[in-house]
């Protein structure tokens, strides 16, 4: 089961070796109320503490993959299924310290079944969450 | 009696406890105990493992069937025409997302499967390829007796090329397996109150959708034979089961009138909370058969 909210609160964590920190992960519900091959999804853009991450350095590990944007457009047989926890990539040297960080996304949505002008449509999420470790 | 509704539901309604704080088996028990007798559900959404669920999964759906009583109705899928960017999906491909969920749908057990075509324009006109796409899978639909039912949803009116379309479809071609799938959110004549949908301001669709569409539910008389489903789309019933937005005792009698004996599949898209739904589903459930018992008690 996934908590309520886009933005998961477990899951939320740095990335990389301890001490050798390359970056974030935040642990995401699926942006859709059905499950979408990964080309449907045009990256995620992030905000941390104020400091934004565009979709096209951001990257998604699903299914212990990671897809950068490039590889995302070709996931053209990759589902991310409803029920299954996603992780977006922050390259961010160093990571976050322990504590509490104001977390912004918009993943871009692709629906074809919505008008052009509407793709991608982002999904937007905000809040606090809790980084436990360095 | 033969010449009445059949009431169902669509797990679709829940889509903001799904996953959340609802399982499959939570949404089963609570479409049953409304008294329906029909589960719609999104195929991408609410089958684990889509589109090929393990023994496991196949043999809790089943269970669930047998224990609730419950039939499969309709099973919602995508032909997602722009799964890649800039470059649209073929014939081929097109059909092969048809067979895909045409082949889950009946080993799921049910009978009409809506495709969501994409569109190229802003008032919903679908790809092209939907139409060859379609015919070369209406031998399989005929196989598998599933009635392939796009759906006539907001902001597309009745009387609109793309329903022409359909209609043209179905007569040149003779088939009994492709038909209208039509949503009661294009019947609604006042405004949302409550519900941000994702869509920029300002938009006219975005107007469209806020304010309703309120198409002239007699529209229906005219393409009463080619109609195969109904979801009941509907947004807010209040504390005095009146519904805010969607104008049932205009809906109903033609309903009766035109001689529909099928589904109506309460679709709720309201406010966006978990713990909404439920009794939403439930209140609109007593609205349906009420009109539906006072329609029944004239003398024909």
């Amino acid at each position: 089961m996934y908590e309520f909210q886009l933005i998961q609160s477990t899951g939320f964590r740095n990335h990389g070796p301890e001490g050798a920190r390359d970056g974030v992960e935040i642990r995401l519900r699926l942006p859709n109320y059905r499950g979408m091959r990964l080309s449907l999804l045009d990256g995620i853009d992030v905000t941390l503490d104020g400091e934004f991450f565009s979709h096209e350095v951001t990257s998604l590990i699903v299914g212990g993959r990671m897809y950068d944007l490039a590889a995302m457009r070709d996931a053209t047989t990759v589902r991310w299924a409803m029920g299954e926890h996603a992780s977006v990539f922050v390259p961010k040297p160093g990571g976050l310290l322990p504590g509490i960080h104001h977390v912004k996304v918009a993943a871009r949505v692709r629906s074809p079944y919505f008008p052009p002008h509407l793709q991608p449509l982002p999904v937007h999420a905000e809040r606090l969450a809790t980084i436990v470790l360095p | 009696m033969e010449d009445r509704f059949k009431y169902g539901v669509s797990l679709y309604s829940f889509t903001e406890d799904f996953g959340s704080v609802m399982s499959i088996e939570e949404g089963f028990d609570h479409i049953a105990d409304t008294g329906a007798t029909g589960i719609e559900i999104l195929g991408e959404t609410h089958v684990t493992g889509y589109p090929t669920p393990d023994k496991a999964w196949l043999d809790r759906w089943f269970g669930l069937l047998d224990r609730t009583g419950l039939e499969p109705t309709n099973m919602c899928s995508w032909v997602d025409t722009k799964l890649r960017l800039g470059q649209s999906l073929s014939v081929d491909e097109g059909a092969a997302e048809l067979v895909r969920d045409l082949t889950l749908a009946h080993q799921l057990g049910f009978k009409f499967l809506r495709p969501k075509f994409g569109v190229i324009s802003a008032d919903l006109v679908p790809d092209p390829i939907w139409a060859p796409a379609v015919e070369r899978v209406l031998d399989l639909a005929h196989k598998l007796d599933i009635v392939i039912c796009p759906e006539i949803h907001s902001p597309t009116p009745i009387n609109h090329p793309v329903v022409h379309g359909y209609i043209d479809f179905i007569e040149r071609t003779g088939t009994k397996n492709f038909a209208l799938l039509i949503d009661t959110g294009i019947f609604q004549d006042r405004p949302l109150k409550s519900w941000v949908h994702e869509v920029p301001e300002g938009d006219s669709d975005h107007a469209k959708l806020i304010n309703g569409m309120k198409v002239n539910p007699e529209e229906l008389v005219g393409i009463a034979p080619y109609i195969a489903f109904i979801q009941a789309k509907f947004h807010h019933i209040d504390d005095n089961l009146h519904d805010e937005n969607i104008p049932w005792e205009k809906v109903i009698p033609v309903l009766k009138r035109i001689g529909y004996t099928g589904y109506l599949s309460s679709e709720y898209e309201g406010v966006r909370e978990p713990w909404v739904a439920i009794d939403q589903v439930r209140r609109q459930h007593v609205l349906l058969r009420r009109l539906e018992a006072a329609c029944d008690a004239v003398p024909a």
